[in-house]
């Protein structure tokens, strides 16, 4: 009976010293909030001796499949810079609260990189460090690779919070293509405007009994709509900002694929379709026409040549508008953010290191290899050795810190040439975008609350109402109707904030 | 050959004898439709992949893919195989099957048996205790706090640890050990057991359906887990199997690739995915049948007191 109650009591005692410990813990993360305002101070007065032992950093990265403690990318970042490099990274899914956890918990890291959402939030919160002296003083190779207007796309309130990575500059991702074998068949021409489009398709689906056009509920924009003068999210009319929402050629476009669907020219299933649903209709020898992403290209055309060897395909050039020209919208935007965490105690190295992956030979290393190795010039073009290249630097875009804007965009085509198909699609979507670009005008925009809070919910809003619309869910009279409503959700306050920045920056 | 028509014959025969009724054989007809609908549900998409994994891509691409291969071949295999991530994370999820499993069915059998002793003083306010964490807990940044202070967050045993005693597993123990005659105990104590002595030479050796039963459930249960790594670590050399297999297909989805060209150029071809995903389960899928007949027993032992 005492042997009993004895361990009864020792369970008690061991849950009560649990609970301690328990406090203890909650109490020293408490503390250590007014740690870092010492150390900058201690981290100036050694700036002086830089050939002092390199820190260990540690950084969290976004999500990738793959093992940062086994990829070429990361020795080499380590023998180039000194820096031996601790790489964590977020998971592929819920990876913005994980980020929430592994911040909060000041944990040492030292470096994160963040997508614009991510970064908004952190620096919001007071989570960043800004960097301007930083950069300053250690910079040199940053200040020299990235251009001042990328700058502004990552400063609040006038102060710089991370370094901009842009990635490969501007280019365009998706264009239709249609089954040119049925064209000719059907003595078809490759159309060349809205009204021909329409013509083509009409003529496919009484004649061949496929699905004239399939699209895929996540990109409805883009070739057609442009025509009609629906580019990207924002637009300059007449000095000011306006959301694609609000513009009347959005009614227009709404009503325009509202025809086609109702005559069955649009795939019928375009409201639930994703990407590669709407690819194995069309590789399937279902669909004849639909909005391609370079990138999807490879696989899509030769599954397609493999189902059919008789089909070929050809890329319909942008469409040309009321006024008989074609235009391009395309993004500009700053794609990932670098940032230094307030909770670090490297901060300077962090710098320093970030600063030394900028060297243009370590920064050619990391983002195409050594020449003859992974990647060898011809005329005057990248292109990949296989494979090694794929082997090693599948995935060296992540270890990227910024990147050089002038030379990146030309180093990253060897990525492209990996695929013959991709890159025929990839280069010929480029060339017949030529000319034709018109840039989001809020592309260098800096983080603006009442953007950052609204966009992607407005976003979401917006499409899911302009599938409706065009499905015939909703009668096309209802427009002002979800624009009211759009408008009193937020999109009237991210139109006023989105305006008072671009005035001021013009 | 003869043997099995001449039972076929003596099948038919029995049921000429034993006849049924039109509503019963109605209902019959009913059940086995109904049954057999849905055991092709639950079987057909484990048909689907299998085929899916043994077609070439572009075949699965434009979705001609339906119960056999089209256009065979066993490369994904060799390079789902070959595939260091996958094969890691397979090692990780084994060694936590086993050492979880292992350690959570010690520590709580070692809870449940004294607990279902009515002798132990506070025994009422100690169950009361465990319960309440089967309906309460810290939540999760807390909990996420408290791993981090005892040093436990990226390593492995925070995968297993904080579940080694699962409640409810615990009582269905304790009940099945409420339900072993005391005069076991008492017999044994006079011929001069101590108490450890008695758990693991006289209660353990009957209480093996129980054992074998909560052992699969935590096996199963630490194969399936995702959560717990999701959570605790960014480490992927310690990623097991589920959240590997998540992330596989979470990372080639729409919403991921969005303006993520970098990834969209390396997407996870279907056909890969489909094979990781069936060399992921065939591991736990070869242990069910063989501990089967004791899930079943199992449960029901331990639901009836004796």
């Amino acid at each position: 009976m005492i042997k009993l109650k004895r361990s009864s009591i020792l369970a008690a005692v061991l849950g009560f010293t649990l609970a301690l410990s328990g406090c203890g813990g909650g109490g020293s993360t408490a503390e250590q909030p007014n740690e870092p305002p010492t150390t900058p101070e201690q981290g100036q007065g050694a700036s002086g001796g830089e050939t002092a032992e390199k820190p260990n950093l540690r950084m969290i990265m976004q999500y990738g499949l793959f093992d940062p403690k086994t990829e070429f990318a990361a020795k080499y970042i380590q023998e180039r810079t000194g820096y031996n490099v601790e790489y964590e990274l977020l998971p592929a899914e819920g990876a913005d609260e994980k980020l929430n956890l592994l911040v909060s918990s000041k944990d040492n890291y030292d470096l994160v990189k963040l997508n614009a959402a991510q970064f908004y939030n952190l620096a919001s919160a007071g989570a960043l460090e800004p960097l301007d002296d930083l950069i300053e003083s250690h910079g040199n190779y940053i200040k020299q690779s990235i251009k001042q207007e990328s700058f502004g796309s990552a400063m609040i309130d006038g102060k710089i919070y991370g370094i901009p990575e842009t990635g490969a500059g501007v280019s365009i991702g998706e264009e239709l293509v249609v089954r040119q074998d049925w064209l000719d068949e059907l003595g078809l021409s490759i159309p060349t405007n809205t009204d021909e489009l329409y013509d083509v398709l009409k003529t496919i689906k009484e004649k061949k009994n496929v699905i004239p056009l399939t699209m895929s509920k996540d990109s409805i924009y883009g070739d057609i709509a442009t025509t009609f003068g629906v580019l990207t999210d924002w637009k300059e009319v007449d000095g000011q900002l306006m959301h694609r929402a609000e513009l009347p050629e959005m009614v227009e476009f709404i009503t325009y694929m509202n025809k086609l669907y109702k005559e069955g020219l649009l795939d019928t299933e375009t409201p639930i379709n994703t990407a590669q649903k709407s690819i194995e209709k069309f590789a399937g020898g279902n669909a004849a026409m639909y909005k391609l992403a370079w990138w999807n290209a490879g696989t899509t055309i030769s599954a397609l040549e493999k189902n059919f060897p008789e089909a070929k395909t050809a890329v319909v050039p942008y469409l040309k508008g009321k006024d008989g020209k074609a235009v391009v919208g395309a993004k500009a935007n700053t794609t990932w953010y670098i940032s230094i965490l307030k909770s670090s105690k490297n901060k300077e190295a962090t710098m320093d290191f970030l600063n030394a992956k900028l060297e243009p030979e370590t920064f050619k290393g990391i983002a195409i290899g050594e020449e003859g190795v992974h990647h060898e010039v011809k005329d005057g073009k990248y292109y990949p050795i296989l494979p090694k290249f794929n082997d090693d630097l599948n995935n060296a875009s992540s270890f990227l810190t910024g990147v050089d804007e002038e030379k990146y965009p030309i180093y990253w085509q060897a990525r492209v040439r990996k695929d013959p198909v991709l890159q025929a699609h990839f280069e010929e979507f480029q060339s017949n975008a030529e000319g034709l670009i018109v840039v989001d005008p809020m592309s260098t925009a800096p983080p603006i609350d009442a953007v950052s809070k609204n966009l992607l919910r407005l976003t979401t809003m917006l499409d899911d109402n302009v599938l409706q619309f065009i499905s015939g869910a909703k009668p096309i009279e209802d427009y002002d109707k979800f624009l009211a409503q759009w408008r009193a959700e937020g999109g009237a306050d991210m139109v006023a904030a989105a305006n008072e920045w671009f005035q001021s920056s013009k | 050959m003869e043997d099995h028509k001449k039972a076929l014959e003596g099948n038919s025969t029995a049921r000429g004898v034993i006849k049924l009724s039109f509503s019963e054989k109605c209902f019959a007809v009913f059940n086995y439709t109904f049954f057999i609908l849905m055991g092709l549900t639950t079987l057909l998409p484990f048909v689907n992949l299998i085929a899916k994994s043994l077609s070439s891509e572009g075949a699965v691409i434009s979705g001609r893919v339906g119960l056999l291969p089209v256009g065979l071949q066993f490369d994904t295999y060799w390079y789902v195989l070959q595939d260091s991530l996958f094969l890691n994370s397979l090692k990780n999820s084994v060694l936590l099957t086993l050492v979880g499993t292992a350690c959570s069915l010690t520590v709580t059998t070692l809870t449940a048996y004294p607990l279902s002793k009515y002798r132990l003083r506070g025994r009422k306010w100690l169950l009361l205790m465990f319960v309440f964490t089967m309906l309460f807990s810290g939540g999760l940044i807390p909990t996420y706090l408290l791993m981090q202070n005892l040093n436990l967050v990226n390593t492995f045993p925070v995968l297993f640890l904080p579940a080694m005693i699962n409640v409810y597993n615990m009582l269905i123990i304790k009940n099945y050990f409420e339900g072993l005659p005391d005069s076991l105990e008492e017999s044994a104590k006079l011929d001069g057991a101590g108490n450890i002595r008695i758990l693991l030479s006289v209660i353990l050796p009957l209480s093996l359906p129980v054992m074998a039963t909560i052992g699969l459930f935590f096996a199963v249960a630490f194969w399936n887990d995702y959560f717990a790594a999701m959570i605790y670590i960014t480490d992927p050399g310690l990623k097991p199997m589920q959240l590997y297999l998540k992330e596989l297909l979470v990372s080639s989805s729409g919403d991921f690739l969005k303006d993520n060209i970098d990834a969209a150029i390396n997407t996870t071809p279907q056909s890969i995915q489909a094979s990781s995903i069936l060399l992921a389960t065939i591991p736990i899928l070869l242990v069910y049948p063989f501990l089967q007949k004791y899930f079943v027993k199992g449960v029901l032992v331990g639901s009836v007191k004796g």
